[in-house]
């Protein structure tokens, strides 16, 4: 007997014969979601945009808006020279950022040892918490998000969820990353005597370029 | 856990009266629980559908108990299909030997480990070190008792009995170069610097995790640090060890049960990390390690569905019912001698350890019921341990002394006659030990008097001043 075997006959032994059909399993789990709003946070401020900001904020992430896309280079540079940091940074190969003209700014796809910024794109945000979401793929390395001291992600106005289950419900309709990550502000610890103490192995400064919606 | 059946129980009251004596101890304890209660209390208030969310959140953990081999199999069907590798393991030294031979499989030599409690559960850190892998411990708290040599003393922040000065002498001597200062901000600097190297450097990451989500076969982390993806995305090999209860129906579940988790350890709202892993690296992934495995742990928990612990299977792991436990925040979690400290620590550790070398953990609570009122999945936690004193009696575990004294209280409990004369005899006699209307002596309960004195009792018991008084209105025109 495997222990495979041997837990699933451990489980079947302590639970009732007579056991319902998968689906309605299934119907008995959806319905423990239902009516989210009894059991959920309310947004902070009447609508989306002004919601995250506010959430996000309150967690320490900074933000900056533009009015597009082409602006985002501008928004870089601003972040950059206000912190003292020299104009370079590792940039998500993601063909949305890498078309920017990034003239005047030393730009790579990967982060070197001693450099403080990485860019990249966050896929929604989330108002309820201010978190940005990132999944992992082919022009999303994950280690961009980590490694740098500072991380700089650019967000669509458009793409502001309301909670966390709008998120879930993304999910659920396309195929699952290798890595799905909700991010909610800089990494931080507070692990000696519970002092909060920020840049922790993560970035310690979150800079979200929100960019407008252009319809 | 591997430790001694005995070790629990010949040393419990020892370990508690040497944390007891410890004011540097103390200080630790009280600073990080006292900030985490309040901060808790701030999340609460602020979220005026919390005790909705709590019975969410609880009717979620019932349903997948009740359907636990139905989700564990979906999970197991979602995983294997995004390319991981499910393991079984019925107990600690079959999870031991799954990892210790993936490990060595791959040659690895040095691996990296984000914080899981199921790792110490099943000892995973001894077992790596007689296998000669050299394991790096890169959450900040484990990091520093993995310096100090020492196991977790708290669920959540494992180094919270370590104060900042304590924690400085351990980097001074470690980390090259030492931290230039002894305040949190620079030692926080100093281990970020120490660790980067170890996260891209390792051969394995191995991390626990909060939520095994069935219909995606995703795992599910969350940190404040980063050191989870840290740990997990550089190396070839990723491996999960998760406790079987662990499972979710869907993400949504899983983020439902998040708002509880956070807001119940640490008073934040969400974590600053939240990470579904599934799988290994896909076909032109831009990074993310070739392998990944799961090893869903059994390890006395199937055991739990059928008897009187069933509720305890619903714990997330929150830590909230240590912060506010008046015990654990006099002794701590290393008095208590297993992997899972304060309340429900002493609810699983007899489930693991054995309830013969573990009994006095149920019976070191006051019954106040704290733990119960901030667990955010609504666990009786003051029920369960009732429940081990019970069948502690029942298996006759109790030393012969306190069965007697029990036993000569039960009887004359049962006789009102023979109790009323006992208690008048006995509050008499108590009076005769009594100076200044304090008892510092008593034969018999030194155990009582060595910390605290007894108030001197009245004259006459309860009944006789009751009935005095009836007695006098009665008389009353």
């Amino acid at each position: 007997m495997t222990a495979r075997d041997r837990i699933l006959s451990a489980i079947r032994a302590a639970l009732p014969q007579e056991r319902p059909a998968p689906d309605a399993i299934s119907a008995e789990a959806n319905a423990l979601l239902a009516d989210p709003d009894t059991s959920r946070p309310r947004l902070v401020a009447e609508g989306l945009l002004d919601a995250f900001i506010l959430k996000a904020e309150a967690i320490g992430t900074t933000i900056d808006r533009v009015g597009g896309m082409e602006a985002v280079p501008d928004a870089v540079r601003r972040y950059l020279s206000g912190h003292g940091l020299s104009l370079s940074l590792a940039v998500e190969p993601a063909p949305a950022l890498t078309a920017l003209d990034w003239t005047g700014l030393d730009t790579g796809t990967t982060l070197a040892p001693d450099q403080p910024a990485a860019l990249g794109k966050a896929l929604w945000g989330i108002a309820e918490s201010g978190s940005m979401i990132v999944h992992s793929g082919a022009d999303t390395p994950i280690l961009l998000s980590f490694l740098p001291l500072h991380h700089i992600v650019v967000l669509q106005e458009s793409d502001i969820l309301s909670h966390l289950e709008d998120y879930a419900a993304q999910l659920a309709e396309r195929p699952h990353p290798r890595n799905a990550i909700l991010i909610t502000g800089p990494s931080g610890t507070t692990d000696i005597e519970g002092s909060y103490v920020r840049g922790a192995h993560g970035p310690g400064f979150l800079r979200v370029i929100l960019v407008a919606s252009t319809d | 856990m591997s430790a001694p059946e005995a070790s629990v129980q010949v040393s419990f009251k020892n370990r508690a009266k040497t944390a007891l004596a410890d004011r540097t101890l103390k200080i630790a304890i009280d600073r990080t629980t006292g900030t985490a209660e309040a901060k808790r209390a701030v999340a609460v208030a602020a979220f005026p559908e919390f005790q909705a969310a709590r019975a969410r959140g609880r009717a979620i953990k019932d349903h997948v108990i009740a359907h636990l081999d139905h989700y564990l199999e979906q999970f197991e069907r979602n995983a294997t299909a995004s390319g991981a590798t499910v393991h079984w393991a019925s107990d600690d030294a079959e999870a031991r030997a799954i990892i210790t031979r993936i490990c060595l499989d791959a040659k690895a030599k040095l691996v990296t480990r984000s914080k899981s409690m199921l790792g110490e559960e099943i000892g995973l850190p001894h077992a790596l070190a007689d296998a000669g892998i050299e394991r790096v411990e890169t959450d900040l708290a484990e990091h520093i008792i993995q310096l100090a040599g020492e196991a977790p003393s708290h669920i959540v922040w494992p180094a919270m009995h370590r104060t900042r000065e304590q924690v400085a002498e351990l980097f001074k001597i470690a980390h090259h170069p030492p931290p230039s200062a002894d305040d949190p901000a620079t030692m926080v600097q100093s281990a970020r610097r120490e660790l980067r190297a170890k996260f891209l450097g390792a051969d394995i990451g191995i991390s626990g995790s909060n939520f095994l989500v069935a219909d995606t076969g995703a795992t599910c982390t969350v940190t404040n640090e980063g050191n989870a993806e840290l740990t997990t995305t550089p190396p070839r090999i990723h491996i999960v060890t998760a406790g079987i209860e662990k499972i979710v129906p869907t993400t949504a579940h899983a983020l439902s049960l998040l708002r509880l988790l956070v807001r119940s350890a640490t008073g934040g709202e969400l974590t600053q990390y939240t990470t579904f892993h599934c799988g290994p690296k896909r076909p032109g992934d831009a990074d993310g390690p070739e392998e990944m495995h799961i090893v869903l742990v059994d390890n006395g928990r199937t055991r739990m569905l059928d008897n009187e612990f069933r509720e305890m299977l619903r714990c997330i792991r929150c830590g909230a019912c240590m912060n506010h436990c008046v015990v654990y925040r006099q002794i701590g979690g290393h008095a208590y001698g297993g992997t899972y400290p304060g309340p429900m620590g002493s609810v699983l550790t007899p489930v693991l350890n054995g309830l013969a070398g573990s009994r006095d953990l149920p019976n070191a609570c006051t019954m106040n019921g704290r733990c119960a009122e901030v667990c955010p999945v609504e666990i009786p936690i003051p029920t369960l341990l009732r429940a081990w004193r019970i069948r502690s009696w029942r298996e006759k575990l109790e030393p012969g002394s306190l069965r007697v004294g029990i036993g000569i209280w039960a009887v004359l409990a049962r006789r009102p006659g023979l109790y009323g004369l006992a208690s008048r005899v006995g509050v008499r006699a108590l009076r005769l030990f009594g100076k200044g209307g304090w008892i510092a002596r008593l034969p018999l309960a030194g155990g009582w008097t060595a910390h605290r004195d007894l108030p001197r009792p009245a004259g006459r018991t309860f009944m006789e001043q009751y009935r005095a008084q009836q007695a006098h209105k009665g008389s009353r025109p």
